[in-house]
């Protein structure tokens, strides 16, 4: 066993850990907040970059919904964080060793790295996105690779249960 | 031809039949499923929002459900489809199921609120008992898989 | 100011991916995906493990075959909270206990089994699925004698 994988199995067999994976609901309703907070954050992040393509909120500037939405979004994360750290801390043994979660936390990274470089390119420029056409191609690039992104964590999220 | 007969027709139909013996078929429609919820509950969000005030405050009423109409039509069709896909994999299993029934009445409700809010004012009440009838749904589709 | 050039990052993530291929778990699994509706098994054995968890619980069971060579099989069954709202409690078997299972055998030919009745040591029989996990419905059919 790798020092991470000793790890995780010290983690899972914790007093906290053991009780959430022998819970009669505590699991289930853990699992129910992680899943439909998924629409917190995917689902204002998928419309963010709906928005950046020109495809809906047209007559709303980038600027005005990135500005409405943002909060939405990192309380999302707030709620899937937590609930996904319960979740993690009750399998972490089994969970380190599935690749489904593996995958899923990698393009996590690599979400929160496209968000940073988009808005470290675009911040300047963003309030003079005003017609569709306006938004830079690199800027509409970033949103398409957020959209696949987040469609692979839930994906995974789901196959999680498979492996 | 009743409606227990028609779970059974649908059961062992050849779409029934495909997605219970395949290996990915029913996570595969599960996954859709999932990512329509996430479009679909975002449109949601946002509208009962900004019918609040809290987000859009320039935006007239009304102006932003609008404008997220078709994203939140498309995303919902989506959401049956694949739902009526799940559902065929083992419909006598989910007939029976408490659960499963209860989502099917909340559904109802939330649709039918969505449609008169169209005809009638008091956005904002009628946002508030949209979401909650849509989370009743979403909670109770989970409460499918552990009752 | 120089923009993030983002390729060498998706790079580096896809070779990160690809090098968890083939890292091999012994996770949870959804039925259609695991199991055969078509393999009915009836297992008979004494209980050498429990594990009571979410999302599944499991229960290994020493079984005799035709020719006396015990195998060690392993039982799938729901969470403990669906479990218990089928009278089915936690400390209701034991290590050493005796168990009837009838289930659905793993696809893969492993000595697994989805349990979806269990015969236990009292006499009672309860359902040991998950519902809406894509299963079939019902229970199997016990073997003819």
């Amino acid at each position: 066993m790798t020092l991470v994988q000793l790890a995780c199995q010290w983690l899972a067999d914790t007093a906290i850990g053991t009780r959430i994976r022998e819970s009669d609901n505590l699991f289930s309703v853990i699992e129910t907040v992680h899943v439909l907070g998924i629409v917190l954050i995917a689902g204002t992040i998928a419309i963010v970059d709906l928005r950046i393509l020109g495809i809906l909120l047209k007559r709303q500037s980038v600027g005005a919904v990135l500005g409405s939405l943002v909060k939405i979004a990192w309380f999302g994360f707030a709620v899937m964080a937590s609930s996904g750290l319960l979740l993690f801390w009750s399998e972490a043994d089994k969970l380190y060793l599935n690749p489904a979660f593996r995958l899923k936390m990698i393009l996590l990274l690599l979400a929160g790295a496209n968000r940073w470089a988009f808005h470290r390119a675009h911040d300047s420029g963003i309030a003079a996105w005003s017609a569709p056409a306006t938004v830079p191609r690199r800027a509409r690039l970033a949103a398409i690779v957020s959209l696949s992104l987040w469609t692979g964590i839930i994906v995974l999220g789901r196959a999680i249960a498979y492996w | 031809m009743t409606l227990l007969q028609a779970c059974e027709w649908l059961g062992s139909s050849s779409i029934g039949t495909a997605i219970r013996t395949s290996k990915w078929g029913f996570a595969l429609i599960e996954m859709v499923h999932l990512l329509a919820l996430a479009l679909f509950g975002g449109t949601l969000l946002i509208s009962a929002l900004h019918s609040c005030g809290v987000i859009f405050k320039g935006s007239p009423p009304g102006a932003i459900a609008r404008e997220l109409g078709a994203a939140q039509l498309a995303s919902l069709l989506a959401m049956i489809v694949s739902g009526i896909l799940l559902f065929a994999d083992g419909p006598l299993r989910y007939y029976a199921n408490a659960a499963f029934r209860v989502k099917l009445l909340l559904i109802a409700a939330a649709v039918l609120t969505g449609l008169l809010s169209r005809f009638r004012g008091e956005a904002k009440v009628a946002a508030l008992l949209s979401v909650t009838l849509w989370l009743g749904a979403a909670v109770a589709g989970r409460a499918i898989g552990v009752l | 100011m120089k923009q993030l050039n983002w390729k060498p990052v998706l790079i580096a993530g896809l070779l990160s991916m690809g090098s968890t291929a083939g890292i091999d778990a012994g996770a949870h699994h959804s039925f259609a995906a695991e199991f055969d509706g078509d393999k009915p098994v009836r297992l008979i054995g004494t209980i050498t493990k429990i594990e009571w968890t979410n999302p599944h619980s499991y229960f290994y069971l020493d079984v005799k075959n035709s020719q006396g060579v015990v195998a060690s099989w392993g039982c799938e069954a729901g969470n403990p909270g669906a479990l218990s709202r089928r009278g089915w409690q936690r400390g209701d078997i034991k290590i050493g206990d005796t168990l009837i299972v009838d289930g659905f055998l793993a696809k893969d030919g492993s000595h697994l089994i989805d349990a979806r009745r269990v015969t236990l040591p009292d006499g009672r029989i309860v359902y040991g699925g998950t519902p809406g996990d894509g299963g079939p419905e019902g229970n199997p059919s016990p073997p003819k004698p």
